[in-house]
This record gives structure tokens, sequence and C-alpha cells, in this order.
């Protein structure tokens, strides 16, 4: 699985994740007797699967050059209104459609503004985390509201399919499309160009704006429905319902290979790092480490993650200027296979 | 002729860089008020040479002689103490600093207290020597590319250079701006200043050069004074190869029309623009750089559609709003600028070849089909022998030519009937410019209609059917093959006000 500009580093870093991961999990299981079991298993996928589904989409976003730093408030925003209309005696069903239906218009207000008024996303969605936060406030104030109906808070729950939860196996599926959708398709493809090179896409006729809408409207409705399943998981809501998430699920995808800067990264690389943080928070968990501590190990993990790759590509970006500098003829330069076709 | 006694001279300097040999014993010898041009393909060592003589880089063997004394020069700032400057294609200014500033930044220990005054009046006498009217007080980023590459002469002169080493200094600059460099050059040259020019337009090199060498693989192949170089014994040197010395194109013009434009104008950018172009024919555009020629093309292409004026395209009006549309109709551009339009670097010659056809390679289920991708890309990668192990391989990795060949590639696989071509041969080397004239040569034969906006003056008079002319956003004429001459291009391009001398 190899769409990216720089395979042999890609596959070092993917191999790395790898070997980081087979190491958790053999400290966990060394740790402790609870770790190899079903039940921890789903546990750990549980608690953070909204995170993981919406890194998923948070994946295509970063690669296509822009960042979504409002899901987590979309997803506030989804469960209060949800458990307001709810409040309310509309029927949950409704409630349902209506919170994914704004979900989707916030993501399309977002996508708007990023591409067709083309402002930096950075600057649109942190200002409107800000907006549909404050939204979700007004709707629900202090209060907590609760006690959904029971087919509702099933699908937060485990056991719900097997020993799995609605979450676990929607995570799975869209995993799964995922992969397809970006590293085999046309799409895909369209989405590594423009995080690459915005005006060799615009002039190759590739629908620069159409695409970003996309993801955004995309990243909008994804993060209602995970808004949802956070409300069914918990049983409750309150208006800071997934407060600062944001950073849990871009960890997650920086960790993966993907740069904050666009074009490569792959979502195998994603699905390993998603791995690594669950086992590791669940390691740590189980061995008595407060929640801090993790949050810690977390960020030091993300920061060795920007850092590494970035001085693997600095070494080699010298050599390669001082190459590029003393060259002697361009057609003997070492002739490095490239990207896209391996099929992984 | 020359009693002068040499202010550098090279002897015998060899570099090696792991399994190449970048150079193999060259000698250079710089007279004082003489124009020395080095020539020589992507890759012959001329790179090398400059950094060894501005100290970027240490020869494995072989001296360097400033006056006839040996020198070590080690890093930038000795080559600056031994009067020794490079000014290269992209200006090194500072945008945010002013002029005067600019020109004095290498000065070191003048205290800690800038004499502004004194800096001022400095900076504009020695722009008055060079005969250049800039105000010292502006801030460098407003400058043009030619009045930065001023800037930076000033500079060197602040240095009391002796040896000025010029890196293509002419690639990126108007033909009007080339005349008002080569003045500055010639200025340079009665002063008593070394001049190591580099460039690859020709033309231009017999136009300053006193005196020619040329490398080619490392070696040096001649060494000559210009009188004793014509163009066909340079392009000999340079390739290794006998070549045509200017390659002109067939006729292969035919009677029907492809495109047919009326009074097509974008307010503020171009306005009354007028042309047919044929099957098979090239229609050139002519101009200075800024007289709106690309902003024509990208109203054709639908990236800045025109506001005015009618384009019939095979018997059709048609307006065209986006490039996927243009692209439907078979209007292909190929931009100027690679980098930033044309390619995206980090991926395959396939990926690459493929982009602007990509359904075309797709499964039902909308897969892309890598397969066949890369047996088309190795169809183009034969046709116009690109020089690449393989279609895999990025396309970052690939020379200015070789690069040129793919973008081309990768319009030509949208099967286009009209071409338009921008600035097709900038940046690349010789031997690839000829291929590329070959290669408009048999798409004209197809019966493509081609529209060529280049500002190497030679290469549109030699390669079209009709030169059509513009300044400032005017069309000035259209030309037929007979009629297009250098003064009469040049004369429409730069507007009755300027006469035109040798341009």
């Amino acid at each position: 699985m190899l769409q990216n500009r720089d395979w042999r580093w890609l596959l070092r870093w993917e191999s790395l994740l790898a070997v980081i991961l087979v190491a958790v999990i053999a400290a966990n299981i060394q740790m402790s007797s609870h770790y190899l079991g079903t039940d921890n298993f789903v546990n750990l996928f549980q608690l953070s699967i909204e995170k993981i589904i919406m890194a998923l989409i948070m994946t295509f976003i970063i690669i296509n050059g822009e960042i979504d730093l409002s899901v987590a408030s979309v997803m506030g925003l989804s469960a209060c209104l949800f458990g307001r209309l709810y409040d309310q005696d509309i029927p949950a069903e409704m409630a349902v459609v209506i919170a994914l239906v704004v979900g989707t218009v916030c993501g399309t207000f977002n996508g708007f503004w990023i591409a067709y008024a083309g402002l930096p996303s950075l600057a649109v969605t942190l200002a409107s985390s800000i907006m549909f936060r404050g939204v979700a406030r007004i709707l629900l104030e202090d209060r907590s509201v609760g006690l959904f109906p029971q087919w509702f808070n099933n699908l937060g729950q485990p056991d719900l399919i097997g020993p799995l939860s609605f979450g676990i196996i929607l995570f799975v599926v869209l995993f799964g499309i995922c992969l397809i959708v970006l590293q085999l398709t046309a799409f895909g493809r369209y989405v590594y160009i423009i995080g690459n090179n915005k005006g060799a896409a615009r002039y190759s006729g590739i629908k620069v704006r159409q695409t970003k809408l996309t993801l955004f409207i995309l990243s909008g409705l994804v993060a209602s429905l995970c808004g949802l399943l956070l409300a069914a998981r918990l049983g409750t809501v309150r208006a800071n319902a997934a407060e600062e998430f944001e950073l849990d699920i871009i960890t997650m995808v920086l960790l993966g290979g993907v740069s904050i800067f666009g074009g490569t990264g792959t979502l195998v690389g994603v699905g390993l790092s998603i791995l690594v943080v669950l086992n590791l928070r669940n390691g740590m968990s189980l061995a008595h480490y407060s929640g801090n501590i993790q949050t810690s190990v977390v960020g030091a993990l993300l920061i060795a993650s920007v850092l590494l790759p970035n001085l693997m590509r600095d070494t080699r970006r010298l050599r390669q200027w001082r190459d590029f500098r003393f060259r002697p003829r361009e057609t003997d330069l070492e002739e490095e296979e490239g990207t896209w076709q391996a099929v992984g | 002729m020359n009693q002068l006694s040499p202010v550098l001279e090279i002897r015998g300097v060899s570099k090696r860089f792991d399994a190449t040999q970048a150079l193999d014993h060259v000698s250079l010898t710089l007279y004082p008020g003489q124009v020395h041009a080095l020539l020589g393909e992507n890759g012959a060592g001329k790179s090398t040479l400059i950094k060894i003589m501005t100290g970027i880089h240490q020869p494995d063997q072989g001296a360097i002689l400033l006056n006839g004394r040996s020198i070590q020069v080690t890093n930038s700032s000795q080559a600056q103490l031994h009067g020794i400057a490079a000014i290269y294609q992209e200006p090194m200014i500072f945008p945010d600093l002013n002029v005067a500033e600019n020109i004095f930044i290498s000065h070191r220990g003048r205290g800690a207290v800038v004499n502004w005054r004194k800096m001022y009046h400095d900076a504009s006498d020695i722009l008055g020597k060079l005969g250049v009217h800039l105000e010292v007080r502006s801030q460098a980023r407003g400058l043009t590319l030619a009045a930065q590459q001023t800037v930076e002469i000033a500079k060197a002169l602040s240095l009391k250079t002796r040896v000025l080493i010029m890196d293509e200094p002419t690639a990126s600059l108007s033909v009007h701006e080339v005349t008002q460099l080569f003045n500055l050059v010639r200025t340079l040259r009665n002063q008593g200043v070394a001049i190591l020019f580099i460039s690859h337009r020709l033309e231009e090199i017999f136009e300053i050069a006193d005196h020619i060498t040329i490398l080619r693989d490392g070696k040096l192949i001649s060494s000559k004074p210009v009188s004793e170089v014509t163009t066909e014994t340079a392009i000999r040197d340079m390739v290794g190869r006998d070549m045509e010395s200017f390659f002109v194109k067939d006729e292969s013009r035919r009677d029907d029309l492809i495109l047919s434009v009326q009074g097509l104008a974008r307010s503020g950018v171009f306005s009354g623009i007028t042309f047919d172009i044929h099957h098979g024919e090239v229609l050139g555009f002519a101009g200075l750089v800024g007289s709106g020629r690309t902003d024509v093309a990208l109203a054709l292409f639908g990236i800045s559609p025109a506001d005015e004026g009618k384009i019939i395209y095979d018997g059709q009006p048609v307006t065209i709003h986006s490039p996927a549309q243009a692209t439907h109709l078979g209007i292909a551009y190929v931009p100027e600028d690679r980098r930033e339009y044309g390619l995206v670097m980090p991926m395959s010659i396939a990926a690459n070849i493929t982009l602007p056809m990509l359904r075309r390679y797709l499964t039902r289920l909308g897969i892309v089909k890598r397969r066949a991708e890369e047996t088309t890309a190795e169809e183009y990668r034969q046709r116009f022998s690109i020089r690449a192990s393989n279609v895999r391989l990025v396309t970052s990795k690939l020379s200015g030519g070789n690069q040129q060949k793919v973008v081309l590639s990768k319009w030509l696989n949208t099967k286009p009937r009209l071409l338009i071509l921008d600035e097709p041969t900038r940046g690349i080397d010789v031997s690839a410019k000829a291929e590329v004239h070959h290669i408009i040569n048999e798409l004209a034969k197809e019966g493509l209609g081609i529209l060529l906006i280049s500002s190497d003056l030679p290469e549109v008079l030699a390669m079209s059917d009709r030169v059509l002319v513009m300044r400032e956003g005017r069309q000035m004429g259209i030309f037929t093959r007979q009629e297009a001459t250098q003064e009469t291009v040049m004369t429409a391009a730069m507007g009755q006000k300027i006469t035109v001398g040798g341009i």
C-alpha cells in the first residue's frame, strides 16, 4: 500500500510503527493477565471509538493539505442537539436524522469557506469549532440529558453483534472502504495530488474545490454520527461532550506518518498508529498509570513522530541537495522507484 | 590580442563525486576586461567549476591562480576577499531591505552604527557608474527580476570585484531586459572586470562574449576567441555530434480551421485578440514577458476565461470555462512553469502522464488500472525517449528536458487537437530542445494545431508558420513566415517608439 512520495521512507516508518506495536503488545502481555481477553480488546476500542472513526476521515483531509479542528465541536453539537430534541419529546429517530443533517450542514459551512472562498482551513475550522461549541452550550447550558431509548443506548454498547459494538463494526467497515478509496481509486489519487500540488491539479482539470468540499461535508456527517455514538455510549450528554477530541484524532493521523503539510501518508500507517495509541493507553491503564501520564506519553510519541521523519527527510534532502549541486548528469541520479503503483 | 596578464587562472582542475568525474583537468583563463562564455549541456561541469571558483567546493587536483599567485578558496567570503563574486539566475536579495541595504549587505567592520547618508550616497554612486537609475531607498521586493539583478551586480561592484561569474543571468529576463543587462555587462567589461558568462542561449553568447569555452562531460572540449566559433561548431562541441544548425518546421498546414478567435478580451489583461489556427499549423506567439501571451492561452484553456469575444472551435462557437471542459474539447495546455503547474513531482511518470485522463484508466468500480496506466506511459517513454529506467520513477528525479517530455506526454495523452505550448524549451539544454522541436514538427504533421508561446525569438521564427506579436495586452500584428524576421517581430513587440538595434 504505497501511495506515497517516498516509499522507502514510508516503508521504514510503517515498519517502525509495526515494531512499536509489537513491543507495546508484548509489554502489555507481560504486565497484565487481563490484557489478553476479548472483553479488554473490545473495551480498548470502545473507549476511543468515536476518535478512531473520525481519524479515518481526518486522514483524507490532512493528506489533502487541510485540517479540520472543528470535528470535536461538531460531535458535541450533534450530541447536544440530539439530547435537546429528545428532551423536548421529539422521537429519537427523528432527532438522530436532524443531528446528522445539522452535522452535514456544519461540514458544508466549513467546506464552503475553505474550498470556495479560499480561506485557510486552520482559521476557518478553529473559528467554527468555537461557534459550534457555543451553539451546543446554548442548547444544553449546564444541564445533562439522558434516559435515551434502549435501542439508541444499545448502539453504543458492546455485545450488539457478538462481542462487538456497532461502532467497532462501523470502524472496521469504514476502514476497509477508506483504504480502497484512498489508495486505489481516482478520488484517492486526486486527494493526494491536490495535497501535493494544487496548481498542477487545477491545470489538469481536477475539480479541486469539489474535492475539498466533499471531504469537509463528509467530515461533518461522520463527526455528527460519532457525536451520536458518544451519546449512546455514555447514555447521557452534556455541553462539553467530546471536548478536545480533535487533538487525539489529529495525533493519531500524524503519528501514522501523514505529513501535516499534506500529500503524504497512508491509511495503513494511520491504522497502525491507532493500534499503537490504543494499546499503549490500555496497557498503561492496566498498570494503573493515570490518564495524565498516558496523555503525556502519547504526546511525546507524537513529537517523536513529527521529529523523526523530519530528521530523516532533512538528512536525505541535505544529501540530495549536495548531489544536486554537483550532479554530473541528471540521468545518472539514483533511480528511485516511485510511489503510486505498488499494490500492498 | 591579450597583452594584459590574466586575472584568474584555473589550471588542470579535477573534481570527483563518488563514481562521477565532474571535472577532468579543466583549465580556464580569465583576462580583465573580457567576457568569457562558458558553454555546456546540463551536467557538463559548469556548475562544479563555478562552485570551485567561489569556494563552495575544493578541487581534488589543480590550482587556482589570482594575478599569477596560487590561492586557496575555501569559502565564499574568502572568494569575496579575492574579488570573485557570482550572480545567479534567481537573484539572492533580501526582499524586505531596500536597494542600498542590499548592495552593502556583505560589508562588515563599519562600526555599530550605520551611516545611512553615506550608504545611500555610495549606493547611488555605484548605480550611477553602472548607468542605472534605481531609487536606493525603494524596497527590493517591488523590483523586477532584472532590477534585482542590477542590485546584485552593484553589490558585486561595491566589493571591488575583479572576477564576476554570471550563471544564466538572462534565463528569466525579457528581451528588453536582456538588452539592458548586456549594456551593464559591457560597462563592467570596460571598467576592467573579468566576466565569466553562462547561458543556454547561443545567440546571446555570440552577442556578448569575447571568448568561448565549451565543456562536455567534465572535460574541456574547446576554448577559442568568439571569432573562431560558429553556432554549428559550438553545438557540435557541446553535444558531441553534428546537429542541424537550427531546426526548421516542415510545411504541414492544412486548409481546415481548428480554432478561430475573434476580438477576445479579458478586462485589464488583454483585448482585441483575433487569429485563426489551421490543422497542422504552428502559430507562434511572440512578445515581451508580460505582454499577455500566457493570459490569452489561459483564457483558451479555461483557467481564467475571457469576458469578451468569440471562440470558434472546430466550427462551433464555444465558451470555455474550465480546464476540464477545455481538455474535453481537445485543447491541451503545457504550462511554462513545470514545477508549479505541470507536474506532481513526488509522483511517478506514469501517474503524471495519466493525470488529466485518469477516468480512462478506471475499472467499473473506480479502481485505477495501474497496468494499463503503465502501458500508456511506457509508450510515451519510448516514443519521446524519456531518459528513465522505467515509468514508475518519480518525476523529480528527471532532468528538466525529460520532465518537459513527461508534461508533453501527459497532454498528448488527452488526444488534443489544439496544443498550446508555453515556453516549452525554457531551461532545458540544447539537445533536449532540439528533441522538443522535432516533437512539435511531428505533431503538426499529424494535423494538430499548435499555439507556440516562446520568448526565444529564433525558436519562434524557425518553428512557426505564422507569428502573432503581442505588446501590453494588444495584438500588434500577425506575420507570415516570409514577413517574420527578428527585426519585424521585435519592432512590433517593442512598439514604435523604441528603435531596434540588433535586439
